[in-house]
């Protein structure tokens, strides 16, 4: 095997132990794991029924019905679910720089972004998960072609909450504590991939898709579930790879500006 | 007689002070705050474009009572009652957990007192500066409230909505007593107050029977009642509505009373 095989296959093993470690903490505490995870579920599920009592008003807006805001929760909570689980720090980063517990990271021989990524498994992002597959069952197309599209969607809106994270997170290394910012993208990045895109106009609706790629995901149940369009979803896979070669890069860059004290820290 | 009134008052400037500490301190956090009016900003032109796109951007229409601009000062006000309460169920369940609460107990002072008057200490001064935000952007996009003597009654209500939301919250903090993890009840509590306590839609725009489920309940006294008034303000609706708050208040207010005495009385705290 040549060495970058062997670096890849070294990596794969590295991801599946410890997502492996995750998984057996989070089952630890089974009676925890499952009343977060509900409470997540019933979380979105209380979302669900504000937009059935908005839509009982106003049965059609700028185009959406209920379903299609259904599949848009599918799409933002499964999207932000599969991520949160298996890159449990994703929109921690911020936390970790400005703590110092980045020297942990550092002092293993493993790719740092990825190492601090995948240490830990949000729990409530399985109810995220569970929830945006349950409403897919439920209102989704269940062909081949239908489950093959929302795979994608899934995999393009999980790429931008940790493109768009990564990159508030990397703050924290020029602005130092970058916590509230980081947190403030945080907050507002998911308020926005939950509404519709459609009842955006003008400069909202331009922001949305390029600096603020929340427009990306809002969309996905109708430019690329619904009616298929190639040029959205050209742009949604572009943008997904672009913010997060973004992350990745600024993450390094930063990692050369990185200082810290002498706090001894916990991997956690 | 005197006496009575002499502990009465008392009792009262204890409060006052509270208040004017736990407003202090506030101030001394205020990039917190001013943080906390960006995500109302947010929050409020999406929900603004949301319902300017279901009412077509028509200014002359009206759907459940209400018009579009009505709509969107609604839900600055309820927002800004919302987003101005500090956490103190989390308060109180970490004070009965690790023990702080031995300290507190200790103090002339009525321990759920205190907490009111430092709920009503840091939620005015983020309420005042929720509200001025929210506000901005409600008279940017909608235009500037035309709704009487709305606002002014709106600001009283809204004292009894928070004293209401602070009641709430203190009842299910107060279960720490008892249950070692209370936030599973508070967010249960949160998310009654989004839906049937009308957040982000008004209850008459919700259907008649969750309307008429509604009305038995005392969420809506402490969101949507206050900003109803607020945009569709009438004399006897005011009074009618102070008058569900009060009642709302002693019967809340008594349980907590209840559940605090009967909670410290099995408190057990160790070492110190």
């Amino acid at each position: 095997m040549s060495t970058g095989g062997k670096r890849i296959g070294g990596i794969v093993r590295f991801l599946a132990a410890n997502w492996k470690i995750n998984l057996a903490a989070a089952l630890e505490y089974r009676l925890s794991f499952f009343l977060l995870a509900g409470m997540m579920f019933l979380n979105n599920l209380i979302w669900l029924f504000f937009w059935y009592l908005f839509f009982e008003r106003f049965p059609v807006v700028s185009g959406w019905r209920l379903e299609d805001v259904m599949l848009l929760w599918s799409v933002s909570t499964g999207g932000f679910g599969w991520v949160s689980v298996l890159f449990g720090n994703f929109n921690r980063v911020a936390l970790i720089v400005s703590s110092g517990q980045l020297d942990v990271y550092l002092a293993q021989p493993k790719p740092v972004l990825l190492n601090v990524l995948t240490s830990r498994m949000s729990v409530t992002g399985a109810g995220d998960l569970i929830f945006g597959l349950v409403v897919f069952i439920a209102v989704g197309d269940l062909t081949l072609r239908g489950c093959a599209l929302f795979a994608c969607a899934l995999l393009i809106s999980g790429a931008l909450f940790v493109g768009v994270m990564v990159i508030a997170g990397s703050l924290a290394f020029w602005l130092g504590n970058a916590e509230g910012i980081a947190g403030q993208v945080f907050g507002s990045f998911i308020s926005l991939t939950i509404y519709p895109t459609g009842i955006f106009r003008g400069a909202a609706k331009f922001i949305l898709f390029t600096v603020v790629p929340a427009g990306f995901i809002g969309y996905m149940p109708i430019g690329l579930m619904r009616e298929f369009d190639p040029w959205f979803a050209a742009a949604a896979a572009g943008s997904a790879v672009l913010f997060a070669a973004g992350g990745m890069l600024m993450f390094r860059a930063g990692l050369g500006q990185y200082t810290s004290g002498n706090a001894i820290a916990m991997r956690n | 007689m005197n006496r009575y009134a002499a502990g009465l008052r008392g009792a009262c400037l204890k409060q006052l002070a509270i208040v004017r500490i736990a407003l202090r301190q506030q101030w001394a956090y205020k990039a917190d705050f001013l943080l906390r009016a960006c995500f109302l900003l947010l929050i409020l032109y999406v929900l603004g474009q949301l319902y300017g796109a279901a009412y077509e951007g028509d200014y002359e229409r009206t759907i459940g009572g209400f018009t579009l601009r009505q709509i969107v000062w609604y839900l600055v006000f309820t927002e800004a009652i919302t987003m101005a309460g500090p956490p103190v169920g989390v308060r109180i369940e970490e004070e009965v957990k690790n023990g702080d609460i031995a300290v507190r107990l200790t103090r002339p002072l009525s321990y759920v007192g205190y907490h009111y008057g430092s709920y009503l200490g840091e939620g005015a001064l983020r309420f005042i500066v929720l509200l001025l935000t929210g506000g901005l952007v409600a008279w940017l996009s909608v235009g500037p409230p035309a709704f009487g003597f709305g606002l002014p009654a709106y600001l009283l209500l809204a004292v009894l909505g928070l004293t209401l939301s602070f009641l709430l919250t203190a009842a299910i903090g107060l279960c720490a007593f008892w249950v070692e993890e209370t936030r599973g009840l508070e967010f249960v509590l949160q998310k009654l107050l989004f839906t049937v306590g009308g957040l982000l839609i008004p209850v008459d725009l919700m259907p008649e029977w969750l309307q008429r489920v509604c009305a038995w309940l005392p969420f809506q006294a402490a969101l949507y009642l206050p900003a109803r008034v607020g945009v569709r303000y009438g004399g006897e609706l005011m009074l009618q509505v102070c008058l569900q708050q009060l009642a709302w208040i002693a019967a809340l207010g008594l349980l907590v009373a209840f559940i605090y005495k009967r909670g410290a009385g099995k408190l057990h705290v160790n070492g110190g």
